[in-house]
């Protein structure tokens, strides 16, 4: 390490390293231990929170209980408002899914190593935002002992769904969707779990005995593996696609004055993923915290991925803008009117709110000071999904109070307590699901991480060699 | 199954509509003069009780959950207020039965299709509620039932089930209903014609909302029969079904003309024609 | 002839790659190429790269079920949506390409993944049974472990060779007298 002299002035030695991804002296061993440290048995906080996720599911299950027995009426909704926070909430969790897809798969396929510690957990929310998406399909029906009507299965009358209707491919979709990312979590893991059986007793041993299906980490194994894996994580990239813009069809396939818009699938993807991005900070952060991870989830990673945020905030509210942009330049006097409405009318507020959370806080993500703040990070990601919630609502509810029909014009529907009380009990639903797959799963890819260090020297030692 | 039957049946598969001549013998349509309109809700209270619609109330009523089929939608024309009824207008609204219609589509279950007869019909079965139709239709024509009205909010309290016509079904939550030209009749009638080896004639039978009518300002008929009343009206009128626009919109040379559809830039293809008010523009 | 199973654990890649390079240039009568697995906590290219090309066969079987299930899924929906052909909706035709031209596309990724995962399973062996084989608890942790399955004689050369290199730990089996 010589000094470096500018004009006889010696100039201060610029260190090589900066700080690095995760350390990569880290012993394989010493992985399987802290990891496997997480998913011992739980101690009092957790069960606290725990019963705390339940019992905000039980607020929910009430409310679907009194409105399963009286009828949608209780929800507030009425004629034209006939979709509420349901379908916008059903949106915002299909959204907070492509996290998953956009670490697992996207990052996969360009070689960008960093998402290895936390890729686990961000699939693992990409199954349960669909599964917790899927309550709300339900929850919105008049009539839904008989939602399955929607499946199409021959039956003596010759009756098959409406293939024509965005509403089935949405079924169809998330379908595909939520058993492709089942699928891929659980062959993703299937070393993991070999790791977790070699070192398991009592009843977990049975249990990861049957989940790892054997595995023992020979070639043939691992060949296979590494082929496949990659092939679902090429599927699953179009698929989380086209899933959200099949949501987005939902709308831009119809004719109301608000919808019909043609950047809707994109626009929708690009705030799912941004959704998604911010979703993965608040869980990275609680992980971390939790579980001790402070060597895997490291503050670089989330450095990167508060980056990969601001990023998607820009496109997101590029899409956004356009949209309002396009309507304002065409020739649609009620889509434009429709506009006007959501920026003076009664739902101003929120729709004031979502361009501010969502196209102006993100703006704090370019100061590296604040990226390096933990509980900066968790109030900016919160802020940011709540911008994105907003704008699932903004998006749903403005057209119902201004449609074609004057007399539709100005009302402020206003979603009633059951409604409210049903969104609050699906964040219950899904801190639930979470937990439990906290506790049973290893959050962290074991095997991935050792890779990803045993690369990283190679690379090192080459280096150091040329 | 030879390849000429499933190459027919393709092209058959892959028509589009409306094309002219699609509905060869019955086609189902309306014409309401909004000149002799009074604003009477006659036809609004012909309809309740025609098809078992239940009053719902004056809470449910302003909470907008109300289940009028057809209802009166009332503008108020300020620079009229010197003429006798003050800028008054009425305008009777129900389902349209587009010949293209935008619910039909995106229905999951396909409990709304468009029949031989040219009617957007509802099938109360299939319907699972998820309203996709109602948020689609630019009419806002169709009403969900969001409580269970004749089991637990009594809308029929004895000895009031008597008065329910045999003929239509009592619905229950969770399905959407609209107007449906008083299909019960439309069946009725076909039967008795069919029974009787003959076509429908113009006049054997009219929808509630129609038969109430004081003014007569609603016609009911086939499109199809150049005959018919209301095929003479819109003929009168220049109106045709299968078009986006009409003659009197293309170019003023036809002043005399009255005749228009609501939203047909959307393209549904609406078969309700109105007649405009006559203005004394000169006054 | 007794046939035995040999597993040797050593502490890293390279040792291991070295001790499969000479079992390679001693070329044992009776030991088929065939016969020697490599155990491993990672996957590692490098090391596979000396057992020789293997085939991998997973893609095929995600072609044909994409292939299949792009199709099936045309074809149901299309003679699904024939059957239906008295209801008329919204004056489209009773078989509409765009919405069919969506559900065959979500329907071939269906297919490819899911014949994917199928294929993985069938062309990696799995599920299997841990005991059918010798493994040690050392490979799911840090040590890369080469299995070799042959007769008595060539077992105790590779035993040789496991040593000159290293191995941490050296197991046997007989699989068969």
């Amino acid at each position: 390490m010589s000094s470096v002299t500018l004009n006889g002035i010696a100039m201060p030695h610029v260190t090589e390293e900066k700080e690095k991804d995760i350390r990569e002296d880290i012993a394989w061993a010493q992985i399987n231990r802290d990891v496997l440290a997480s998913l011992e048995r739980p101690r009092a906080t957790y069960w606290a929170l725990f019963a705390l996720a339940f019992c905000m599911f039980l607020v929910g299950v009430g409310c679907e209980y009194y409105q399963y027995n009286t009828g949608l009426g209780v929800s507030g909704m009425n004629n034209p408002d006939v979709w509420g926070l349901y379908i916008a909430t059903f949106i915002f969790w299909i959204g907070m899914s492509h996290s998953g897809t956009l670490l697992s798969a996207i990052l996969h396929i360009i070689h960008a190593d960093w998402r290895k510690p936390i890729y686990r957990f961000a699939e693992a929310m990409t199954t349960f935002s669909l599964m917790t998406a899927g309550l709300f399909v339900a929850v919105h029906l008049g009539r839904l002992w008989q939602i399955y009507y929607a499946l199409p299965y021959p039956n003596e009358r010759w009756t098959w769904p409406n293939f024509q209707s965005p509403l089935l491919w949405d079924a169809m979709a998330i379908f595909t969707y939520l058993s492709s990312s089942i699928l891929f979590l659980y062959v993703g893991a299937i070393p993991d779990f070999a790791i977790c059986r070699d070192n398991a007793t009592g009843w977990r041993k049975g249990f990861y005995d049957v989940l790892s299906l054997g595995w023992m980490g020979t070639d043939r194994q691992w060949r296979n593996f590494r082929v496949a894996y990659l092939v679902i994580a090429c599927f699953l990239i179009p698929l989380a696609v086209s899933v959200h813009s099949i949501v987005a069809s939902d709308f831009a396939m119809s004719q109301q004055p608000g919808w019909h818009i043609t950047s809707f699938p994109p626009y929708f993807v690009a705030g799912a993923l941004y959704s998604g991005c911010a979703a993965i900070i608040t869980l990275f952060i609680m992980l971390r915290h939790t579980f001790r991870f402070e060597e895997y989830m490291t503050m670089p990673i989330l450095d990167k991925t508060a980056r990969l945020t601001f990023v998607i905030a820009m496109v997101w509210t590029y899409l956004n803008l356009i949209e309002y942009s396009t309507v304002w330049y065409g020739d649609n006097a009620v889509a434009k009117e429709t506009l006007i409405q959501r920026a003076t009318g009664p739902y101003s507020i929120y729709w004031w709110s979502m361009n501010f959370l969502g196209s102006v806080v993100p703006f704090t993500l370019i100061f590296k000071k604040l990226r390096a703040n933990l509980t900066a990070m968790m109030i900016v990601s919160l802020l940011l999904n709540l911008g994105m919630w907003l704008e699932r609502w903004m998006i749903v509810t403005p057209t119902f109070s201004h449609g074609y029909e004057p007399w539709t014009w100005n009302h402020e529907f206003f979603p009633s307590l059951v409604q409210w009380g049903i969104v609050f009990g699906s964040f219950g639903w899904f801190g639930m699901l979470f937990m439990l797959f906290c506790k049973l799963v290893p959050c962290v890819s074991m095997y991935e991480v050792k890779e990803m260090i045993f690369h990283r020297k190679l690379a090192k030692l080459h280096t150091r060699e040329a | 199954m030879s390849l000429e039957q499933t190459l027919n049946d393709w092209t058959r598969l892959r028509q589009t509509h409306p094309l002219p001549g699609s509905h060869p013998d019955l086609k189902w349509a309306m014409a309401i003069d909004l000149d002799a309109c009074t604003g009477c809700n006659a036809c609004v209270v012909a309809c309740y009780a025609e098809n078992n619609l239940p009053v719902v109330g004056k809470e449910k009523f302003a909470a907008g959950q109300a289940m009028h089929w057809m209802r009166i939608e009332r503008y108020w024309n300020d620079t009229d207020e010197n003429s006798p009824d003050h800028g008054a207008q009425f305008l009777p609204m129900m389902c349209q039965q587009c010949e293209a219609a935008p619910c039909e589509t995106v229905c999951p279950v396909g409990a709304t299709n468009h029949t031989a007869d040219g009617l957007n019909s509802q099938v109360y079965n299939r319907c699972i509620g998820s309203r996709y139709c109602s948020a689609n239709c630019p009419y806002k024509v169709r009403y969900f039932n969001w409580y269970n009205y004749p089991e637990q909010e009594m809308a029929w309290p004895e000895p009031l089930p008597m008065q329910l016509n045999p003929d239509m079904t009592v619905r229950t939550k969770g399905v959407m209903e609209k107007c449906t030209f008083c299909v019960q009749r439309l069946t009725d009638a076909k039967n008795t014609a069919r029974n009787e080896g003959r076509q429908v004639h113009d006049g054997d039978v009219t929808t509630a909302c129609a038969q109430a009518c004081p003014t007569s300002a609603i016609t009911f008929g086939n499109l199809s029969d150049p005959h018919s009343e209301v095929a003479q009206k819109w003929r009168l009128q220049r109106v045709e079904i299968d078009k986006d626009r009409q003659l009197k919109d293309i170019d003023g040379s036809h002043p005399g003309l009255r005749g228009y559809r609501i939203f047909e830039d959307l393209r549904p293809y609406p078969s309700v024609m109105y007649l405009e008010r006559v203005r004394d523009t000169q006054a | 002839m007794t046939i035995k199973r040999i597993l040797g654990l050593f502490n890293d890649f390279d040792q291991a790659t070295a001790a499969l390079r000479e079992l390679r240039g001693a070329n044992l009568p009776h030991l088929d190429w065939n016969d020697v697995t490599i155990k491993s906590p990672i996957e590692h290219p490098d090391v596979e790269a000396v057992l020789g090309v293997r085939p991998i066969a997973v893609r095929k079987w995600t072609l044909v079920g994409a292939i299949m299930g792009g199709s099936l899924g045309f074809l149901g929906i299309a003679t699904s949506q024939g059957n239906f052909f008295s209801q008329l909706k919204g004056g489209k035709p009773i078989i509409p390409l765009p919405p069919d031209f969506v559900l065959t596309y979500e329907m071939l990724i269906l297919g490819g993944v899911y014949i994917t995962v199928l294929g993985f399973l069938v062309c990696a062996g799995l599920p299997t049974r841990v005991k059918s084989e010798l493994y040690n608890t050392a490979v799911s942790e840090d040590q890369i472990g080469v299995m070799v399955k042959s007769n008595t004689h060539c077992i105790a050369e590779v035993r040789k060779i496991f040593e000159a290199h290293n191995v941490l730990s050296v197991q046997e089996e007989v699989v068969a007298s």
